[in-house]
């Protein structure tokens, strides 16, 4: 057997050093999906009718106008960097609020709120955008009697 | 003065040919009729009518409706009893002499009669005068006479010049077939050269020829000689044929047919012009008279549209036409007879607004327009688009309290709209009609219509105009507090 390890030494060198540098490429391909991973990603949006320890209670699509606030809940994860997003409230095309909310990395919840009255009855929704003007998503929700 | 100028722009060409037309109709009823007893008892029904008028502008409601009875009978009677009357003006003449044509009424100097008479007053030897007048007036040189106006016979002639007769010493004067003034008394001549046999009578004779184009026969007493003068020839006529040549050729060129023809042209003048004034004043009672007021919707059309555009908005649908115009005339106007027409040649896209003018109206004719309300119209047009847009549940109602609208899905959960791009542009959602809470207490499903608004949408062909929302309820979290 030991005469054969002058010839398997070098062969099982190069299969390792081939391992190794396999291993490495792997990782110079890795390096974009990370980025394309570190992108902010909205991962809940909801409306509700409380907040309660930064958690939404309640979450419905219709509230009535007897409730002094309606909420809209967001949790981004992950956040890249300290970066803003907008919660655009609409009641049906009318752009009533635009709140600038600032994120955190590496994951961050965050919530907007409308005071409403009797007259802000009918269909709203809010629109969450990041800071181009994309919408990330669109929450809707009705305010009733 | 300002009424007179209003009703005078309100005559339209239309009226003005309907009025010459229907007066030449009449006119050419009357050339076709008159003389007949068809033309008479058509001026009854006339005057009939014309009660009728004026019984219904006085309020005579049954006088007015026992004339118009008679009226319509007496029309039927007389299309029976002159059948035959009217058959033969039909049938006599041709479609030229119908619209067109007049028929003279030929009225001869019965010639051969007056020569008879002549002759046989000469062979009795009663003297006598006759005065065949020409183109020239005789009424200033004739003094006195008689108007007589009677037809020319032989016998009349020998009554009129028989010695007891108290006007036989006078000259006859005969035009045409009538022997026109008796007794009447001419002016002597005053030559020398005629013969001293002459007496009186042919002095008279002599003396209005020489003064005027009349022939002048004499009968001489004395001798039961025929003496023609005219001019300033004065001769004796030997025989009948003489004479009678003699007198055609007088009657026949000049006096009688132009005397006549100038009459006849006279009286067809003024029944034109009757025929104009009394239709005119038909026209008037038909259009003008008893002025009525209405209103009518009509609907707007719009007409001239560019095709790449489309009408998104209207201010109205109709507008409010008020008319008016004769009694008669507006109690038969539908309102399908009276247009609005918007021309859109020049509107552009956007908000256009268009002053309502008479041009934009149509109306029947003897109508006038007398207000429109609006007397503007806003029109938005549009380049017609398409979206695809979300749907959301337009809720409304009141949730139980205990309980919780937790979500819904709907299906499809876009749709298709089609509209003008304008509004297309302003619109993000697409909202469901009204769906009430009040009868919710669980998770289930409806279907819903959506909203069209504004009405101009339209759903795409592709897609549907209702969707089914599945919806989600829970019961309230008990801890927090009730509301």
């Amino acid at each position: 057997m030991r005469r054969f390890w002058p010839l398997i030494l070098p062969v099982i060198l190069f299969v390792m050093a081939a391992g190794m540098g396999g291993a490495e490429a792997q990782e110079k391909n890795d390096v974009p999906a990370n980025v394309i991973e570190q992108k902010l990603t909205l991962v809940e949006a909801t409306v509700c009718e409380k907040m309660k320890r930064s958690t939404p209670f309640n979450k419905a699509i219709v509230f009535s106008s007897g409730l002094e606030k309606v909420y809209c809940y967001t949790s981004f994860d992950p956040v890249p960097r300290e970066m803003v997003i907008y919660h655009e409230w609409y009641r049906r095309d009318k752009l009533k609020a635009k709140v600038r909310l600032t994120l955190k990395p590496p994951r961050w919840s965050t919530f907007s709120s409308m005071r409403i009255r009797k007259s802000d009855q009918g269909p709203w929704r809010v629109n969450i955008t990041d800071p181009e003007g994309k919408i990330l998503r669109i929450v809707r929700f009705s305010i009733t009697e | 003065m300002e009424n007179l100028v209003l009703f005078l722009s309100s005559i339209r060409w239309q009226d003005a040919v309907d009025i010459i037309l229907n007066s030449y109709i009449l006119f050419r009823l009357y050339v076709l009729f008159r003389g007949t007893h068809v033309f008479r008892v058509l001026i009854g029904i006339a005057l009939l009518w014309f009660s009728q008028r004026v019984a219904v502008a006085l309020g005579l409601i049954l006088t007015s409706w026992a004339i118009q009875g008679i009226t319509a009978a007496a029309a039927f009677i007389i299309i029976v009893v002159f059948r035959n009357e009217i058959r033969s003006v039909l049938q006599a003449k041709n479609l030229k002499t119908i619209l067109w044509g007049v028929p003279h009424q030929t009225v001869k100097t019965p010639i051969e009669t007056i020569v008879d008479a002549a002759f046989e007053l000469a062979g009795k030897k009663i003297g006598a005068i006759m005065v065949f007048p020409g183109m020239d007036d005789l009424d200033e040189l004739i003094q006195g006479g008689i108007s007589w106006d009677g037809l020319v016979s032989r016998e009349m002639i020998n009554s009129i010049f028989w010695h007891d007769n108290p006007v036989h010493d006078g000259a006859a004067i005969i035009e045409g077939n009538r022997i026109k003034k008796v007794g009447a008394v001419l002016p002597l001549s005053r030559r020398d050269d005629l013969p001293s046999s002459y007496g009186t009578r042919h002095r008279a004779a002599a003396g209005l020829a020489e003064m005027t184009d009349a022939l002048v026969l004499v009968v001489s007493e004395e001798r039961g000689s025929v003496v023609l003068a005219k001019g300033a020839e004065v001769r004796t006529v030997q025989n009948r044929d003489s004479l009678v040549r003699t007198l055609e050729e007088h009657i026949g060129s000049t006096k009688e047919q132009w005397g006549y023809k100038k009459k006849e042209k006279r009286e067809l003048v003024i029944a034109a012009l009757a025929a104009l004034v009394l239709i005119s004043a038909v026209w008037f009672s038909f259009t003008r008279g008893q002025e009525r007021l209405v209103t009518f919707d009509i609907p707007v059309e719009y007409v001239n549209r560019n095709p790449a555009t489309e009408i998104v908005d209207s201010s109205v649908n109709a507008l409010q036409v008020g008319l008016s115009g004769s009694g008669t005339l507006i109690k038969s106007i539908r309102p399908d007879q009276v247009k609005v027409r918007l021309d859109l040649s020049k509107a552009a896209v956007g908000r256009n607004s268009f002053v309502i003018t008479s041009g934009d109206i149509d109306l029947p004719p003897g109508v006038v327009l007398r207000k429109v309300k609006p007397s503007t119209v806003d029109v938005t047009l549009d380049i017609p688009g398409e979206k695809v847009l979300p749907v959301q549940v337009d809720w409304v109602g009141k949730l139980r309290k205990d309980l919780i609208l937790t979500g819904a899905k709907i299906f499809p959960a876009k749709v298709k709209v089609k509209g003008g791009k304008t509004i297309l542009d302003t619109l993000s959602t697409m909202y469901t009609e009204k769906v009430r809470l009040d009868q919710i207490e669980k998770s289930g499903s409806l279907k819903v219509n959506l909203a069209l608004e504004p009405a101009t949408l339209k759903i795409a062909a592709d897609s549907s105009d209702s969707v089914t929302v599945d919806y989600f309820v829970k019961e309230r979290a008990s801890s927090l507090p009730a509301r």
